[in-house]
């Protein structure tokens, strides 16, 4: 600042630029802090993890819990409830999918990963036929909204679980058992057939040494002479079996059928929706059973995405644009895979397509044709900027 | 190589209004952003049923309709009005320290003055002259301030600026003592100073005058869709342009040859070609990281040793199934405080312990659509420096961060007792989520510390890199309209400098 400078007339300017000057002398040019931001991130929050499967157990006929650790370092922490979503490439399609951690996150030398075989499951028929110890994969880091909230979850809390939604189920159990949390935790555990429980053993033994655990165990296909609960979670069964006040918090997590049909049924029982949790579980399978489908259109239809300068390609309908874009060699970032992550925004730049409930857009990006692509269905030919 | 005539590092306000500028004047231009979403801290996300706004409390400088200001000028000339609806506040701000103090403040500069008479009758007369005064200062430090210094004649600085002579530069909390005894109406006058970050006593006169001034004036603003509709629409104006946006893609290395600007290194490993580049990251980042350079060119590392970090913030985001009537909200913005001692709750920013004052942002009491019906949108604010929570250990993160929101949560329940039974989805962000989400050192939201040197008075503008530009609040004020005007005062530079590059090779 040049000496004749007009402002020295202004009354604190002079003392305001000593000031400055003695600053200059105490500070540094945060050289010092090179680096600083990336690390402080990616001890909380990497955005990649190289894991290495370290061991594969036989949970049932259908189900592996996948034991991965880190190739760098220790893995970062979690909130029981949260999942990875694991990298993989099947015959040359680079793909994802979420899968809930089942360890609990006390220790952080291993995330276990439970799959449960599902019917033309692409990537978890991949992973329970194919996979061998050693095998290395990369993942996002632990993430998602579905776990003990200590702000406003309270301490009765009921778990419906269903199959494989028992795997975050296990993680929270064993979260609030180490941690001595004085919590009542009951587990109503919904399977069709007994030989498909998940952790069944544990879990029984768990409910015998804890009094604040209970587990009960329903089966909707029994054997004959079964001497159990049958049926399904019903309002009624609900009812029944867990003592529910205003302070009780639901979790729900199965199949996306299970889902649906618990949430109905909590609601018949009065339960507020800040009371319930449910785990989000990929892109509805029949989008063209839901309202607001174009009537003209069918799942079969062919139709062709337009990727903006880079190529286009043919696609079905009733495919998630994510999964086809992945299957014709496109990636875009993703990790819940059901729609609210955000992480797969695309614009629609021409063109309809399907946005189900499930897809948990904002506002501005309907009125600017974003959509998510991980649970957007195509209705027509679109062109998409990627 | 693919040319560009500018690439612009980050898709925050500044980067996004540098960007559309710089397209729309001309300029073949690249916006490059590590998310997947543009408006940096300008941005919502949705949880259930809520869309929850992640930083603008009350947008300035939009005026209104019949009287517009500085921003519609700004938007229009972008190319965004027409995209995005703008909601009007009916309150500058509620203030409530239990048992001392509860008032709600119009947002009316005749109204806000009647208010405050009313309140304090005592010091009727010093609030007109006071008053009066933050208009004078905000007229001459902002409207004839910058044509005064142009010329460098001190007999104009007295004729034009006479009241910034005298009070412009001093402490707020000076020039609020000179005028008043009673410290209730200070604590109101000054509340504003949790926008800047520095208590009154650090704070310039100036920039409490022109937050009150501007705000009664010009009123606070919201918008329909939250701040993400006015950054979505901006990145459509700047795509109608003929822009080019890559989204998931960092910028890693600003390349330069003879300390020129050559071009822009992603974190993919492609190079692309350009002959300005405009950074909406940090200047700590762009200039100690991002730069090519092994130390930072020798003026920054002076200007930088006079900066210090400025603030971050704790906020918690909640969805509430009740009514703002049945919360008890009067005013979409509330300040909550413990103490009316400005300086201890600045020393307790610096530390732990529970937070002595916060915030509370009630979306959707001006705008209904802003949340379900039956449902309300909130989010609970303190200011807090972002390197306390460096060192906790990863395992106690998550435990610390709760216990904390607790301790916000039980300081704002002292203005509205019923916010935690009705709590339907609620996520917490500390200094490290701001830090994670804007790449800022320390977290900061506001840049550097806006202590009286950090001003521009204090500052000359460096060109250290031919054609690197910085936009953004680290050279700036923080905040919105700041940075909406600091990208768009940037473009103009580069266009300028482009021109004239290409009238030299002509």
């Amino acid at each position: 600042m040049p000496d004749n400078n007009i402002l020295n007339a202004v009354v604190g300017y002079q003392e305001a630029v000593k000031a400055k000057e003695k600053l200059e002398q105490s500070g540094t040019d945060f050289s010092e802090q090179k680096g600083d931001v990336g690390n402080t991130i990616a001890k909380l929050h990497p955005k990649r993890l190289t894991l290495e499967v370290s061991k594969i157990i036989k949970e049932t006929e259908s189900t592996k819990t996948f034991r991965l650790i880190s190739t760098a370092g220790q893995l970062p922490p979690f909130q029981a409830g949260q999942y990875i979503n694991l990298f993989v490439n099947i015959d040359g399609t680079e793909t994802a999918r979420p899968y809930a951690i089942s360890s609990e996150p006390s220790q952080r030398d291993y995330y276990d990963l439970t799959v449960k075989r599902v019917h033309e499951g692409f990537v978890t028929n991949y992973l329970l036929d194919h996979v061998e110890v050693g095998q290395q994969f990369l993942s996002t880091s632990p993430m998602g909204t579905f776990y003990h909230n200590p702000l406003y979850h309270g301490g009765d809390l009921v778990f419906l679980a269903g199959g494989s939604g028992i795997a975050p189920a296990m993680s929270m159990l064993k979260d609030v058992l180490t941690r001595k949390q004085p919590f009542n935790f009951h587990f109503i555990y919904a399977s069709s057939y007994i030989s498909d429980y998940i952790f069944i053993d544990e879990l029984r033994v768990l409910a015998k040494q804890h009094n604040n655990f209970t587990l009960t165990e329903v089966i909707s296909r029994p054997p004959e002479d079964y001497q159990g609960i049958t049926g399904h979670l019903s309002a009624d069964r609900i009812k029944s079996l867990a003592n529910i006040t205003d302070e009780t918090m639901f979790y729900i997590c199965g199949p996306t059928p299970f889902n649906d049909y618990c949430q109905q049924q909590v609601a018949e029982l009065g339960v507020k929706n800040r009371r319930v949790r449910i785990e989000a579980n990929g892109p509805p399978k029949n989008p063209d059973t839901l309202s607001n489908w174009p009537t003209s259109v069918s799942m079969d239809d062919e139709i062709t995405v337009t990727v903006t300068g880079k190529g286009s390609f043919t696609a079905k309908v009733g495919e998630p644009l994510l999964n086809s874009l992945e299957r014709n060699g496109y990636s875009a970032e993703n990790a819940c895979r059901s729609g609210e992550c955000s992480l797969c925004r695309v614009k629609v730049v021409t063109g309809e397509v399907f946005n189900p409930p499930e897809a948990h857009l904002r506002k501005s990006d309907r009125e600017f044709g974003w959509i998510h692509s991980c649970v957007a269905f195509p209705t027509e030919d679109i062109e998409i900027l990627l | 190589m693919e040319h560009f005539d500018a690439v612009v590092i980050g898709a925050g306000n500044a980067g996004l209004t540098a960007a559309t500028a710089l397209q729309r004047g001309g300029s073949k231009t690249l916006l490059l952003e590590r998310h997947n979403i543009p408006g940096g801290c300008a941005t919502s996300f949705v949880r259930g049923e809520f869309e929850f706004e992640v930083a603008l409390h009350q947008l300035s400088g939009l005026g209104t309709e019949d009287s517009p200001f500085i921003m519609r000028k700004v938007f229009n000339d972008l190319g965004v009005m027409d995209k995005v609806e703008f909601v009007q506040e009916g309150e500058l701000y509620r203030m409530f320290v239990p048992g001392e103090i509860d008032t709600t403040l119009p947002a009316c500069w005749a109204g806000l003055k009647s208010k405050l008479q009313e309140d304090y009758p005592k010091e009727s007369d010093k609030l007109e002259a006071f008053l009066k005064l933050c208009s004078d200062v905000t007229v001459e430090s902002f409207m004839l301030l910058p044509q005064v210094r142009k010329t460098n004649d001190e007999n104009q600085l007295k004729a034009n600026c006479p009241n910034f002579i005298d009070y412009g530069l001093r402490s707020a909390k000076d020039v609020l003592d000179e005028f008043f005894d009673d410290e209730k109406l200070k604590t109101v006058l000054a509340a504003y100073w949790c926008y800047i970050g520095v208590p009154p006593s650090q704070m310039p006169f100036q920039d409490l005058a022109v937050l009150l001034y501007a705000y009664a004036e010009f009123k606070p603003w919201n918008i329909k869709g939250g701040s993400q509709a006015l950054s979505s629409a901006l990145l459509e104006s700047f795509l109608e342009a003929g822009g080019e946006v890559r989204f998931n893609c960092g910028a890693e290395k600003i390349l330069t040859n003879d300390n020129q600007v050559r071009g822009v290194r992603t974190e993919t490993g492609e190079e692309i070609s350009c002959s300005a580049v405009v950074s909406n990251a940090s200047s700590v980042m762009t200039y100690n990281e991002l730069l090519d350079h092994d130390v930072p060119p020798i003026e920054i590392s002076k200007d930088f040793k006079s900066r210090r970090m400025g603030t971050s913030a704790f906020v918690i985001y909640m969805g509430l199934d009740c009514t703002p009537e049945e919360l008890g909200v009067t005013s979409a913005s509330n300040f909550v405080g413990n103490t009316m001692d400005e300086e201890l709750i600045h020393d307790c920013m610096n530390t732990m312990d529970d937070p002595v004052a916060g915030m509370l942002t009630c979306y959707n009491f001006d705008d209904p659509s802003a949340a379900p019906a039956g449902k309300s949108l909130v989010s609970l604010v303190c200011l807090q420096y972002g390197d306390l929570w460096k060192d906790i250990a990863p395992e106690q993160y998550a435990q610390t961060k709760y216990e904390y929101a607790e301790k916000l949560i039980d300081l704002i329940e002292q203005a509205f007792p019923k916010i935690r039974k009705h709590i339907e989805e609620v996520e917490v962000a500390t200094p490290l989520t701001m830090m994670r989400y804007l790449n800022t050192p320390g977290g900061a939201i506001y840049g550097f510390k806006q202590n009286p040197q950090d001003s521009n008075l204090f500052r000359d503008h460096i060109d250290a890199v031919s054609g690197l530009h910085m936009a953004g609040c680290w050279n700036n004020m923080g905040g919105f309209q700041p940075t909406y005007m600091a990208g768009e005062a940037t473009a103009k530079l580069v266009l300028k400098e482009l021109k004239e590059k290409e009238i030299e090779h002509a």
